[in-house]
């Protein structure tokens, strides 16, 4: 192994330790929070930092050029943006079925 | 006629057109196949909220999420074992990254047996695509679309590093198509730690 692979290597386990941790913390965190609107949040923020990790580091997207980096997030925003148009739809939904006003 | 047109001649090779992004074409392909595979899955995680913040009754089947604990740790071990066998394809150590590789494509294949093995205790509780003991009917099918999407991902993303493995061992690919594939297997690594906290750990059993 040369240096700079073994420089690389370390790279990677500090990573993949990172990634360990925040992972056994969701765990921890499932198990002690029964309920809770937060619990999504909190899940949701610990699997965009897993995310970022993995992007920069693991799929060395941060090596590329920013012109691409660019295009990746700005691709990566709009595609999460319009993940989130279901909210209204599924309230409402749900506010049907708590009051009974709407189809059950 | 131009003076570079002149100086191109039947021996010439024809004009290219510059790379996109200073990347080879086939990663550029790679990622931007990713990027249509996040939609995808995107589509799956919305749907599954959907239905999950519209219920009032949605079921928490999970009393125990080892399985899913183990399967976690295995693929997180098999994204660094990729990596190890990218570093080793990088400087041209074929035997070692072929083992790495092969390493990797069995983290894999016990990921999809643990994975077969959660499914079979799930349908052993009753739960089908279309009914479950507890609640709404669309569980099931959410469950089964969500988490059979990410292992169809693995298991097929198995099978074709083994292929990667041979044919690199073989010559026919190099240090560029290891990475290739590292972006992939990275990729549905990823997502898997999206479905763990949306699918198992918002639905344990207190």
């Amino acid at each position: 192994m040369t240096t700079a692979e073994g420089s690389g290597m370390k790279k990677y386990v500090a990573v993949y330790v990172a990634l360990l941790v925040i992972t056994a913390l969701q765990f921890f965190i499932g198990y002690r929070n029964a309920e809770g609107s937060q619990l999504a949040v909190r899940f949701l923020t610990f699997a965009v930092i897993e995310t970022i990790l993995v992007v920069l580091f693991f799929m060395n997207l941060g090596t590329e050029t920013p012109g691409f980096i660019k295009f990746f997030v700005y691709f990566m925003a709009f595609v999460l943006a319009t993940m989130n148009y279901i909210w209204t739809d599924s309230f409402r939904l749900l506010l049907f079925r708590v009051t009974g006003l709407g189809p059950s | 006629m131009s003076e570079a047109h002149l100086t191109m001649g039947a021996h010439s090779a024809p004009p290219m057109e510059a790379r996109p992004f200073v990347m080879l074409s086939k990663k550029f392909a790679m990622w931007l196949f990713i990027m249509s595979d996040v939609m995808t899955f995107a589509a799956c995680v919305a749907a599954y909220a959907f239905l999950r913040n519209a219920s009032t009754e949605w079921p928490r089947p999970f009393h125990s999420v080892t399985n899913v604990a183990i399967m976690t740790l295995i693929m997180l071990t098999s994204s660094l074992t990729m990596l190890m066998a990218l570093g080793a394809a990088k400087a041209t150590d074929k035997a070692r990254a072929f083992r790495w590789m092969l390493f990797t494509a069995a983290g894999g294949v016990l990921f999809t047996v643990l994975h077969i093995r959660d499914w079979m205790g799930m349908m052993d509780q009753g739960v089908g695509l279309l009914k479950n003991p507890w609640g709404p009917a669309a569980f099931g099918a959410a469950f089964y679309s969500i988490t059979g999407f990410s292992l169809a991902h693995i298991s097929v993303g198995t099978i074709a590093l083994i292929i990667v493995a041979i044919r690199y061992q073989g010559g026919r690919y190099n240090a560029d198509d290891v990475e290739l594939f590292n972006l992939f297997w990275q990729f549905i690594g990823l997502v898997w730690l999206f479905i763990v906290p949306l699918v198992y750990l918002m639905n344990l059993a207190h």
